[in-house]
């Protein structure tokens, strides 16, 4: 469940990711009820195998849901819970269509369960490794290992969201400058698993933050928010 | 087709939350049916309601006048605040006649993704009516749900640096009475264990 929001006088509209259909808009009528059949299991980072009718409508109607993962510690801890919130933006915002993305639903789910489990999980770190494996999924990692514009593999100083990767000194002018640390981050945040992102200062953090922004922006034209309040 | 002015009422009636297309065409012609009387008196009670009320000045709930009701009663305890997110959810707790103490309405819940921060909402206030001094207890009762609970948490923090020696309670959640146990979420459950109490 990637958000809710209040319909009607007890309904809810519920957006989902889903392994097989994609991101899916879906109507969950009297959930706000006290007593609705539903209870706690349709609140946004739930993960919940469900039964929806599909009608005439474009919106699909839940019929009945399971629980398969509540995330309950995630909920107790305000900074798990905008972490989580923000992840399930980043996914809103880049997989906007109904088209099925499993590797992107996977990666949904242990963010949402590496949060739940690890309060020390909601870092900035986590947030951005979350949001380069996400562009990974959506074909737009960024070029990291050589010149986005030339192919020159040494001399690596800037990032240009435009070229879709990082520049060389002699084409820097496309981009802005990006620190060894900040392109060492973004590698290694690529290649390991999300629960062992790797850590870097705040500034090396804003540039790799700033990189993956303009790649978005220019390749899938989506803003997404800031990943940290 | 209606005349021009039944059109407009139709119209403003559909406006309202829970009224369709329909419903707003019957409720019209009830209206056009109806005494002219009575007609004005929902007409004058509508205009008066708008221009009558507003939100009290200390806690935000809605008000006749600077203060709320709740806030002049004197037999209320001021050293309790409960903390809802809207004025209609002061009623179902009003109804329970269990809480003695006055409220603070926030006006919504936090939601960053959706552009609600904390100073979109009345935080900073209840923060000041705290600070001010002869407030032991706060109780947060916003929703059980994600943004009501991460509201929760936000003010929880926030008070806890403010005014360590304040208590600040959460509503308990747990399972409806009188359903049954075999149809619980995990979620609810779950809570329902983690806040169990001896008996």
């Amino acid at each position: 469940m990637l958000r809710s929001l209040r319909y009607g006088e007890a309904d809810r509209i519920l957006h989902l990711y889903t392994e097989h259909r994609g991101r899916i808009a879906a109507i969950a009528k009297g959930v706000r009820r006290a007593r609705s059949r539903f209870g706690g299991r349709l609140e946004p980072f739930t993960r919940v195998a469900l039964v929806l009718h599909e009608g005439r409508s474009e919106l699909l109607t839940v019929t009945a849901a399971d629980t398969v993962a509540p995330h309950r510690r995630l909920r107790e801890r305000a900074a798990s819970l905008d972490a989580a919130a923000r992840a399930c933006d980043a996914v809103a915002r880049l997989f906007e269509t109904a088209d099925p993305h499993p590797p992107v639903y996977h990666l949904l789910c242990h963010e949402l369960a590496l949060l739940d489990a690890d309060p020390g999980a909601a870092t900035h770190a986590n947030q951005l490794a979350f949001r380069l494996k996400l562009l990974l999924a959506a074909g737009l990692a960024p070029q990291l290992a050589a010149c986005a514009r030339c192919g020159e593999r040494e001399h690596l100083s800037a990032f240009s969201g435009a070229e879709g990767g990082v520049v060389c000194t002699a084409c820097e002018g496309a981009g802005f400058p990006l620190s060894e640390e900040a392109h060492a981050f973004m590698s290694e945040a690529l290649g390991r698993p999300l629960r062992d992102a790797p850590q870097a200062s705040d500034r090396a953090l804003r540039q790799a933050e700033r990189a993956i922004a303009e790649t978005a922006e220019h390749h899938a034209h989506v803003r997404l928010r800031a990943a940290v309040p | 087709m209606n005349a021009p002015p039944i059109q407009r009422l139709v119209t403003e009636l559909a406006k309202l939350p829970g009224i369709g297309n329909r419903t707003a065409q019957r409720l019209a012609f009830h209206i056009l049916r109806a005494d002219p009387q009575e007609a004005y008196a929902l007409a004058d009670a509508i205009r008066e309601v708008k221009e009558r009320i507003g939100l009290c000045e200390v806690c935000f709930n809605l008000a006749e006048g600077p203060r709320c009701r709740i806030c002049l009663d004197e037999r209320r305890d001021p050293s309790i605040i409960c903390v809802v997110e809207e004025p209609n959810d002061v009623i179902p707790i009003e109804r329970t006649h269990e809480f003695p103490g006055r409220y603070h309405v926030l006006g919504g819940a936090l939601s960053p993704i959706d552009g609600v921060d904390p100073e979109d909402l009345k935080i900073a206030q209840l923060y000041a009516r705290v600070a001010e001094g002869g407030i032991r207890e706060v109780v947060l009762a916003t929703n059980p749900t994600t943004t009501g609970e991460a509201t929760a948490l936000h003010i929880a923090e926030g008070l806890r640096e403010r005014a360590p020696d304040v208590t600040v309670t959460r509503l308990a959640s747990g399972l409806p009475v009188g359903a049954d146990l075999e149809y619980a979420d995990e979620v609810t459950l779950g809570r329902a264990f983690a806040g169990r109490r001896a008996v």
